[in-house]
């Protein structure tokens, strides 16, 4: 398995406050890392300095793609075109990722217009075929994004990611706004998907069943720190850093009978002398 | 909530707006009072400068179907005005001399104009017979016996159009500096942020004025209408492009954009192709509300005699005659071209509320 993605040291900060500070990590091919932390732990803010949709005070992204390795942030924006390709996301709200004054078509269409893939024909074949491969109806194409429900939108926006055919896909909280039984559609062709394409998945979450279920390893933060990297088993079974237990304590346990009994949140972080 | 599914935005937009009565009155009103502006060389009985030396200050005169007997006249016809000198006051009064009719004819000939300047004509909508002696002056006539009604429509073009002609330039000026300072950032924004700021404290009549006082008197009627318009949307774009500003930098972080930017899309087509359609509704509900503020702008500065001057026809200009008590008092009917710049303010005022509902389609539908 090689490589795809390498963070070293990076940084950023909003209005002087550090938001994502100094995290490193590698990510390989055709593995599913997830990345776990309290609200504003700076999980979006890491990945989308990552994609350099923000760009990012210091520190480097690298990205192996077809071609060989890449600095993200060096390269121009004309350079940087053809890895956008290969690098996409799927984001957290179905409601405000898509515009709403474009058709289906359009949207799905629309990054193969930029890319100068096909021609008008084929890139409806391709639609067409992206449609029945996230599980839509074909007459989907013509309506407005107004039109679907959230699970439904979350595949329109799965099916824009996935048209370019990219090799590593960033989920930020894609499944959070969602029902669970919907959460389990969208997860099970996510994995489906990553089994057929070969996919490698950034998946953010805070639902940390979620994780335990979807990914191979996780990636735990805290106020802009990572604080423990691990696999999925080494994290879950055997937690090293308090944060994580804490985290982990306040799952809510399958058993209905068995009683709640989140950690004291507040002792917890003393002992391991964090700040709140 | 099925047939919904399968609506363009733009047709729900018109679904809510639909639902707006006094918005679609409004509407209506501005469609009719537009039209009547495009034409208003062939609805208006009398050109704007011809003179009747037989009505001087003649009171609007009412067009009846029922004569002094009673009697239902299919065809309506107007009675002729009999003129005496008020032997105490030296005044004109005029009183309706029942024994004389004139019958209202339509599509007469009259005197001929230029349509738009484009080609000439001699028909009007209606007029009474143009061989005999009558005439026709629905809202009266000035001290110089010009038809008010038909003058009242010249002034509407000028006075529809230069609110029209100074909001596109203001949308310009507003969108384009506004966009730009909110898509870039920077020196850009802060120099614009500025100059808004500026331009906002400064107090806009004294300086309309000040600016106005400075176009040559010898400028054309038609040069002096686009430097009245070009002055008042000078101060009139800062409000919109802080808003263009603001909307630009909020929706710059927005999902949307941000995933058109990671698919790869270009500045320009980020811009044109989905910042700039989402907030085109709002952008027309804005314009729609600075309207009525040029025509005003217009009114007040022509009123001050500083605006358009005579021979050009406005509303403003039309008012600048009725600006002593003795006028008010004596020929009340020349306030008649205020009630048009009422109506027309208040009916861009419902249309904008009314847009400014169905900008947004989805707002009401989510909450559904
Ligand atoms: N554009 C911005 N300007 C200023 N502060 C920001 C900006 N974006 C994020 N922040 C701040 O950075 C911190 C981290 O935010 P971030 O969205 O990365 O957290 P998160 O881990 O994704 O949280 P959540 O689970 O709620 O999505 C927050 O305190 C937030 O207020
Ligand atoms: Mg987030």
């Amino acid at each position: 398995m090689s490589q795809l993605l390498s963070v070293t040291d990076l940084c950023k900060s909003f209005a002087g406050e550090s938001v994502v500070k100094s995290v490193s990590f590698e990510l390989n091919e055709s593995s599913t890392l997830g990345i776990v932390g309290e609200s504003g732990s700076g999980k979006t803010t890491l990945v989308r300095s990552i994609l350099r949709a923000i760009e990012p005070d210091s520190g480097t992204v690298r990205y192996n793609s077809r071609e060989g390795w890449h600095d993200l942030h060096s390269l121009s924006p004309k350079e940087l075109l053809p890895l956008r390709r290969e690098i996409q996301m799927i984001f957290q709200d179905p409601f405000a990722s898509l515009n709403p004054r474009m058709t289906v078509q359009t949207i799905l269409e629309e990054p193969l217009i930029i890319h100068g893939i096909g021609d008008k024909e084929s890139r409806k074949q391709q639609v067409a075929k992206m449609l029945e491969k996230v599980q839509l109806d074909s007459s989907s194409a013509s309506r407005f994004p107004h039109a679907f429900s959230g699970g439904q939108r979350q595949r329109i926006g799965i099916a824009r990611a996935l048209i370019l055919e990219p090799r590593l896909v960033v989920c930020d909280e894609s499944v959070s706004a969602l029902d669970v039984s919907v959460q389990a559609q969208i997860l099970d062709l996510l994995a489906s998907l990553q089994s057929e394409l070969g996919l490698t998945y950034l998946f953010v979450a805070h639902d940390l069943r979620v994780v335990r279920e979807f990914c191979d390893d996780v990636l735990v933060m805290y106020s802009g720190n990572v604080v423990e990297r691990g696999s999925v088993e080494e994290i879950f079974n055997n937690p090293q850093h308090d944060y994580t237990r804490l985290l982990l304590s306040a799952i809510p346990s399958p058993d209905p009978d068995e009683k709640l009994q989140p950690l004291d949140r507040k002792s917890l972080l003393l002992d391991a002398g964090l700040t709140v | 909530m099925s047939e919904l599914r399968e609506l363009t935005p733009g047709q729900l937009a018109w679904l809510k707006f639909r639902r707006h009565r006094l918005a679609m009155i409004a509407a209506g009103s501005l469609i009719f009072l537009y039209t009547i502006a495009i034409f208003c060389e062939f609805i208006s009985p009398y050109t704007p400068e011809q003179r009747n030396s037989r009505a001087i200050n003649a009171p609007p005169m009412d067009v009846r179907f029922f004569d002094a007997e009673g009697q239902f006249n299919f065809r309506p016809f107007v009675y002729d005005l009999e003129l005496t000198i008020n032997p105490d006051t030296w005044m004109r009064e005029y009183e309706e001399d029942a024994s004389t009719a004139y019958p209202i004819r339509f599509f007469t000939r009259g005197e001929p104009y230029e349509f738009w300047g484009l080609f000439e004509a001699e028909r009007h909508l209606f007029s009474v017979d143009p061989n005999g002696p009558g005439y026709i002056h629905w809202f009266g006539t000035d001290s110089l016996g010009r038809d008010v009604f038909s003058r009242v429509l010249y002034g509407a073009r000028v006075s529809l159009s230069i609110g029209v002609v100074g909001v596109g330039l203001t949308l310009f000026l507003g969108v384009l500096l506004g966009g730009f300072a909110g898509y870039l950032g920077g020196i850009f924004d802060s120099a614009v942020q500025r100059m808004t700021e500026v331009l906002q404290s400064i107090p806009t009549l004294p300086l309309w004025m000040a600016l106005s006082a400075a176009l040559p008197a010898a400028w054309s009627p038609i040069t002096t209408y686009f430097g009245v318009t070009i002055i008042l949307s000078l101060f009139g774009w800062t409000t919109l492009a802080r808003q263009v500003r603001g909307r630009f930098l909020a929706m710059r972080e927005e999902d949307f954009v941000v995933a058109a930017r990671l698919i790869g899309a270009n500045d320009q087509r980020v811009v044109f192709r989905h910042m700039l359609p989402s907030f085109s509704s709002h952008i027309i509900t804005t314009a729609t509300l600075a309207v009525p503020a040029m025509i005003l702008g217009e009114t007040a500065l022509s009123f001050l005699g500083i605006g358009l001057r005579a021979p050009v026809v406005s509303w403003g200009v039309l008012l600048q005659q009725a600006q002593n008590y003795q006028v008010i008092v004596m020929t009340p009917w020349l306030l008649l071209p205020g009630a048009f710049i009422v109506v027309t303010v208040i009916a861009f005022n419902l249309l904008g509320d009314g847009l400014r509902d169905a900008a947004d389609p989805y707002s009401s539908l989510r909450q559904q």
